[in-house]
């Protein structure tokens, strides 16, 4: 296959066009031709509370990402981002611990999102979500880029994973085995939405707003 | 300079030995290696692994393996062991009447009695019935609480049965808090318009109403001929976390015998016992019957199968025609294996008695002057066969400091336990007992309900460890040991074998005092009884009083609790009874290839 240069921008543009459709749900802006923004618009969170440490040994904190549920309102694959959450929440939940929201300006990168959600909660155990949805678990002494558990394949995911990823969370609060969750895994999701990834990423940098930092997220 | 190569074959273990035998008569001993036997214990097959642990010993030695003048090798014991399991009773559940069963997050602790009705039905509820409601993974959590809080006030809702897993969340969300049991898989089965009652146990402790017939029947109001035959669910609830227990007509759970057969023992005359009896009274008899010529099973019953299957799998080994193996020991063992309830309605596992049994067939001489020609003749050096197995051990064993004459060997391998005494005139006697580390291995498999060997056998191995955090783990014996660095949160929570500086993930939610429980009580029910069985065969008069030295040598004696087991058995018998120590600094290990080369100097 004879793949150049301008059938890549050619694809590209096609694709923001698609995401940047009126009946996708955001508002109508000009593409990114010739811009420097997917949003021209930064959202300012300049005025929300700013997350605290927790104290609760029992609770698990969500770190979500900069653009999640504004700027981004579905997963990569199409799940809105409201039932995700109740599913993470409601696996935690369900297994006795206590789950609090908080978003992570200061960061896109989903493991130091989870890394700051860890250090926040008060068991030490924090779940990273990045708006297109891939997902991490980190605890709060581990190296950024080590972690708990990590959910690569964000398209590959459905609410019953969200769910099992919060009962997970919750069983390395209470020191219990965690058994793998089972996945499945598709050589050809790479290929499939590296486009469409790399474009959610780009929405979710544009938000990163390291001045204000973390702040609490729960009823946004 | 004369060197002299010592080589043993194991069953699963080939060792080597290598000695210098010096001009004024004495023994130098360069250097020694282990590898993996290669096929079966005495065929030809073995001449692979002999060669690697040549190789190995040679190079350690810093000589190449031409140099060898001479290569003795045992001859080995005619005894090849096998083992296998049979489950002899088995619980069904004719028709759903119990669900019971340790779902991770049950909700509501309590006990509540009422009928079982549907979510769905519930609108046709009547008022001043007690209801038990049960609902189908297609309701969510939030839609189950919220119809359930809408008609508390007006039905009498004492306890629910879901199938998702989610009572905590239901739970939360209720109003008034009732017992919630979930994770019940086949919820279409749970009969609707029946009374039932539905038990949820504190954190930590079992159920209690209804694991105990009285229980059920206070709360269910049965008669007393009915409580009679609440007994087998009363006993398959012990334990769990949850239960519930349904009143049908003729609901009932059985526990069915099945035929496991008679034991035919053979010997001077024809001894018959049934399985049924128990391991203890089939030992008893196998002591009493006197020099045992064979041992078989009632056709098409378990046992029979069960021995039938041993023989069958020795006759391939050992090329000679199934008729003609004999099983001359075997060592029965009790024990419980869980096992899936037919009809269950949730996964339940019931604890079914099982019997496994290790045996041991004598077969013909084994063709180890076949395996001494072929080695010689791909090395081009001489090779003997050269002695006796246990005579060999015996003399290994006397390099263990300590020791004085007479001495016994137990050698604890694993197909089979041998001991053999050697006194002050050289000489020896000797047993052959079936059941070793491979029968421990079943009974952990068969009793933990591993699905993999390699797994019961890792459990046999090491010791075990909780991770706790990623920074410290809690040891069997309680200790914590803490980390610099964190450990991989792959282990984070699980129980993990320590074997040297690794870690063997445990992946089934086993806890870990479980685990440990069942590994040292499944050594102790096969060491014991044989360790005392070969000692008296071999002790003067059969009296163990009279054996002052008793040296643990062979695979099994390098295990981390099995000798201290001896040890303190052994010591109400005031003998002295320890790991050898071979040459001072093999241990247990390398005894028969050291006795090989010793031997050279007394054999010329």
């Amino acid at each position: 296959m004879n793949i150049n240069e301008e059938l890549v921008r050619r694809i590209t543009e096609a694709v923001v066009k698609q995401i940047q459709s009126p009946k996708e749900g955001q508002s109508g802006r000009p593409a990114v031709t010739g811009g420097e923004r997917i949003n021209a618009e930064k959202t300012s969170y300049a005025s929300y509370p700013r997350a605290k440490k927790g104290t609760d040994p029992k609770e698990v904190v969500i770190g979500v990402g900069p653009a999640f549920q504004k700027e981004i309102t579905k997963t990569i694959c199409g799940i809105r981002l409201e039932e995700v959450l109740d599913n993470l929440k409601a696996g935690i939940e369900e297994e006795g611990m206590v789950p609090r929201v908080v978003k992570v300006l200061k960061t896109s990168d989903v493991c130091f999102m989870a890394l700051e959600a860890a250090k926040l909660s008060g068991s030490g155990i924090g779940i990273g979500i990045q708006s297109k949805g891939t997902t991490v678990i980190h605890q709060k002494d581990l190296y950024p880029l080590s972690n708990l558990e990590l959910f690569p394949q964000a398209p590959l995911m459905t609410l019953e994973v969200y769910r099992k990823i919060g009962q997970n969370a919750a069983k390395y609060v209470k020191g219990e085995p965690v058994t793998p969750i089972a996945s499945t895994n598709d050589p050809m999701v790479r290929a499939k939405y590296q486009v469409k990834a790399a474009l959610l990423h780009i929405i979710e940098t544009e938000q990163v707003d390291e001045q204000t930092g973390i702040i609490e997220w729960e009823g946004k | 300079m004369r060197l002299i190569a010592g080589v043993d074959i194991g069953n699963s273990t080939t060792e080597v030995c290598v000695g210098e035998a010096a001009g004024d008569g004495r023994i130098r001993f360069l250097s020694e290696a282990s590898r993996r036997t290669t096929g079966t214990k005495g065929t030809e097959a073995n001449v692979h692994g002999i060669k690697a642990a040549l190789d190995d010993a040679m190079s350690r030695a810093g000589y190449p393996v031409s140099d060898l003048e001479l290569i003795r090798i045992n001859e080995a014991a005619p005894v090849i062991g096998d083992t296998a399991m049979e489950t002899i009773t088995q619980t069904v559940i004719t028709e759903s009447s119990m669900i019971g069963h340790n779902p991770s997050t049950p909700a509501g602790a309590g006990q509540a009695v009422g009928y079982l009705i549907s979510l769905e039905h519930l609108m046709q509820g009547q008022q001043g019935t007690p209801y038990i409601v049960t609902a189908s993974a297609k309701h969510g959590y939030e839609e189950v609480a919220g119809e359930i809080n809408r008609l508390q006030g007006v039905l009498q809702i004492e306890g629910m049965i879901l199938q998702a897993d989610e009572a905590v969340l239901v739970e939360n969300r209720l109003n008034k808090k009732i017992p919630i049991l979930d994770e019940v898989r086949e919820i279409g089965m749970v009969p609707e318009g029946k009374l039932a009652a539905i038990e949820v146990a504190l954190p930590g402790q079992p159920v209690r109403m209804l694991s105990n017939p009285y229980g059920i029947a206070t709360l269910l109001e049965l008669t007393p001929e009915e409580t009679q035959t609440v007994i087998p669910i009363a006993k398959s609830l012990i334990g769990k976390q949850s239960a519930v227990v349904i009143k049908t007509p003729h609901g009932n759970v059985q526990e069915n015998k099945l035929p496991a057969g008679k034991l035919f023992i053979k010997s001077d005359r024809r001894h018959v016992i049934d399985i049924d009896e128990g391991a203890d009274r089939i030992m008893e008899l196998l002591k009493t019957a006197g020099a045992v010529t064979d041992i078989d099973g009632e056709p098409d019953t378990n046992v029979g199968n069960m021995l039938s299957g041993i023989k069958k799998g020795m006759a391939k080994v050992s090329h000679e025609p199934e008729k003609e193996i004999r099983i001359t020991d075997i060592l029965a063992v009790d024990t419980l294996a869980p096992v899936e309830v037919g009809g269950a309605l949730a996964g339940e596992t019931c604890m079914e008695k099982a019997v496994g049994i290790a045996a041991m067939v004598k077969t013909q001489k084994l063709p180890m002057q076949q395996i001494a020609s072929r080695l010689s003749q791909e090395l081009g050096v001489a090779v003997k066969v050269a002695g006796v197995e246990a005579v060999m051990a015996s003399l290994g064993a006397l390099t263990t400091p300590g020791t004085k004459l007479p001495l016994a060997i137990l050698d604890m391998g694993g197909g089979s336990t041998d001991a053999a005494l050697i006194d002050e005139n050289g000489s020896i006697r000797m047993t052959h007992q079936a059941g070793a580390g491979e029968l421990v291995t079943m009974l952990i498999g068969t009793e933990l309900g591993l699905s993999e060997r390699a797994v019961a056998e890792q459990i046999k191995r090491y010791p075990l460890a909780k991770v706790e955090s990623l920074y410290h783990i809690r040891m069997e014996n309680g200790l914590m040991r803490f980390f610099e660095e964190a450990v991989d949160p792959r282990y984070f929570g699980h129980v993990v074998l320590l074997a040297g500086d690794e870690m063997i993930r445990i992946d089934e939610g086993i806890p870990m005092e479980k685990i440990a429980a069942v590994r040292r009580e499944a050594k102790r029910k096969v060491f014991m009884p044989n360790a005392m069985r070969a000692l008296s065969k071999v002790a003067p008069g059969g009296e163990l009083r009279r054996i002052p030295n008793v040296v643990l040598v062979g695979g099994c004696a390098e295990d981390f609790e099995i000798p201290e087991m001896l040890m303190e058995s052994l010591a109400d018998y005031q003998i002295v009874c320890g790991r050898g120590n071979i040459r001072k600094t093999q241990g247990p290990r390398n005894a028969v290839a050291t006795g090989l080369v010793l031997s050279h100097l007394g054999g010329n």
